[in-house]
């Protein structure tokens, strides 16, 4: 099912009502620095508005797949386009303001926990808001007005003058979900985002993640490394083993013969969370 | 058939015995080797510090007089003490706000994990080591020789001495802090001065200002001292009574300064509870 665009959104409206950015990978190739590579010839394309499940095990490259989207990777060779701008390219001003776009969301929520809720969705502004009002934390009524709406996505806005600190696991990356949001973003990505929570909380934060995917229309990817969830979440699977794309198809289909193709080993009992 | 209780144990469980120590015999000699190296650079004359134990047998009785004033405080000097007092306090307090607003900045741009620019943070380091490297007195008597006696050398000597402590320890602290927030803020297209300012002060705070309470502290202490060069406060008192030889009029101003850091560590820890 896919959500309703509108490519010509004014700007200060609601999150999400930008139109959503497609993603191209060509022959993408990270070497790290102490030589282990990470992704080692990658060709994707996701089209705007996908729900993308990316599935491997720990080292398969999942995360430095998702970390070259928006540049916190740079790619040895080949070239990542998001939205039609290249990311490889992009320095400086036209990087942070590509990063302005495309939300994301960690396994460890990486909130300040001393800060606020609403401080730490604010951050969801920095690109789109003048420096002088970052450095001196006066925001626009607008800016805290998106930061709102987004909690309010999210369920968390009674929540907004709490410290992150004092939430919660699953309310702190809702609040993580929700400065996303507050980019107004083209796309998100999440990298193992319920990886440290319990079967039930896990399942509400994806659940979250899908509303975003089909209410805003926003493209998402999400690396996952639970088949059951990866299944029930992603609509496309793409399924990576040692920097290379070995699996790329319809979630629902993929049986756990194509798991064991990915993992390259026999499913076990912790391969799915349960509910 | 009637159930059947199951065999009792056979034997008793034997006693654990730990494992031998792995250590050898050498840690022990080691220890001494380091006990008798110290006697011997203290006592062995040309070797250390030669620290002479017959003088102290022959000139105690010099400074026990002066212990005997000192425990025998000259009340009547209080009314003189206070003006001096007030000036230590005032000196320590503002020292210690201007070394907050200079600190705070350079611990940001001195931190691996707040500033990735190795040259800047290089410099901003080095010169760091270099302030840390002199000592307060000598910043006091360089300034008392450039902006003339009074309480102005001494707040410029302190809010200096003041500023390496507490840029060296606040950008360890934002070292040892972890980054994720951070990266969450650089992945939002955020440049590294507003990433600082957004997630990182308001996570660093508490550990700031427990550092500035911390020279708060040691200022009341060395503006004291600071006197002594023609910097202002109580030092410039304590050096006039030293010279008459008023050790119970000097033994008042111990208990003063005794006093205002008691109360200091007190009114700084129950502070500190809160920010934490």
């Amino acid at each position: 099912m896919s959500a309703p665009l509108t490519s010509a959104a004014p700007a200060g409206t609601p999150a999400g009502a930008a139109a959503p950015w497609p993603v191209r990978l060509r022959d993408v190739v990270v070497r790290y620095p102490n030589g282990v590579v990470a992704l080692d010839g990658v060709s994707l394309d996701i089209a705007a508005g996908e729900m993308v499940a990316v599935v491997g095990l720990s080292g398969s490259g999942k995360s430095s797949l998702i970390r070259t989207l928006n540049g916190l990777v740079p790619v040895t060779s080949g070239t990542v386009e998001v939205g039609g701008h290249d990311v490889t390219a992009a320095r400086g001003r036209a990087l942070r303001a590509l990063r302005g776009e495309v939300g994301m969301i960690f396994q460890g929520f990486n909130l300040a926990g001393r800060a606020t809720v609403l401080q730490n969705v604010l951050v969801g502004r920095v690109a789109h808001a003048p420096a002088w009002r970052t450095l001196l934390g006066a925001h626009t009524a607008a800016d805290t007005a998106v930061a709102a709406e987004a909690l309010d996505r999210v369920g968390m806005l009674d929540r907004a003058w709490h410290r992150a600190a004092h939430l919660s696991g699953g309310q702190q990356q809702r609040v993580a979900i929700a400065r996303a949001l507050a980019q107004q973003p083209r796309a998100v990505l999440a990298d193992e985002p319920v990886a440290s929570l319990d079967p039930p909380t896990a399942h509400g934060v994806m659940a979250d993640l899908r509303r975003i995917n089909r209410d805003l229309g926003i493209t998402v990817l999400v690396n996952l490394h639970l088949l059951d969830l990866a299944r029930e979440y992603g609509t496309r699977l793409i399924g990576l083993r040692a920097g290379q794309v070995v699996y790329d198809g319809s979630a629902a289909d993929a049986s756990d013969r194509v798991f064991e193709d990915i993992y390259g080993r026999s499913i076990r009992p912790d391969d799915v969370l349960g509910t | 058939m009637s159930a059947v209780l199951p065999a009792r144990p056979a034997a008793p469980r034997p006693a654990a015995v730990l494992p031998a120590r792995p250590a050898g015999r050498w840690r022990v000699v080691v220890g001494w080797a380091v006990v008798l190296g110290i006697t011997a650079l203290t006592l062995v004359p040309g070797l250390g510090v030669e620290v002479d134990l017959g003088a102290v047998a022959r000139s105690w009785r010099n400074g026990a007089d002066k212990v005997v004033a000192l425990l025998q405080p000259d009340w009547a000097f209080f009314p003189r003490t206070v003006a001096p007092l007030l000036e230590t306090l005032q000196m320590a307090v503002i020292a210690t706000a201007v070394a907050g607003a200079v600190s705070l900045p350079l611990s940001l741009w001195a931190a691996r994990t707040t500033n990735p620019n190795r040259l800047l943070r290089g410099a901003v380091r080095a010169v760091l080591n270099v302030v840390r490297a002199v000592p307060d007195l000598l910043y006091a008597s360089v300034l008392v020789a450039m902006v003339g006696v009074g309480a102005l050398p001494g707040v410029l000597a302190l809010v200096l001495f003041d500023v390496g402590i507490v840029v060296k320890l606040v950008s360890e602290q934002l070292e040892a802090a972890d980054t994720g927030a951070i990266e969450a803020g650089l992945a939002a297209g955020g440049t590294q001065s507003r990433v600082n300012r957004a997630v990182v002060v308001p996570d660093m705070m508490p550990g700031f200002w427990t550092q500035l309470l911390y020279v708060l502290e040691l200022n009341v202490r060395a503006s004291s001292v600071l006197g002594l060069v023609g910097a202002g406060g109580m030092g410039l008192l304590i050096d006039a009574v030293r010279s008459f030889y008023r050790y119970d009029q000097l033994s008042l101003i111990i208990l003063e300064i005794l006093v205002v850091v008691l109360v200091l560590e007190a009114v700084s820890s129950a502070v500190r509870r809160r920010l934490v």
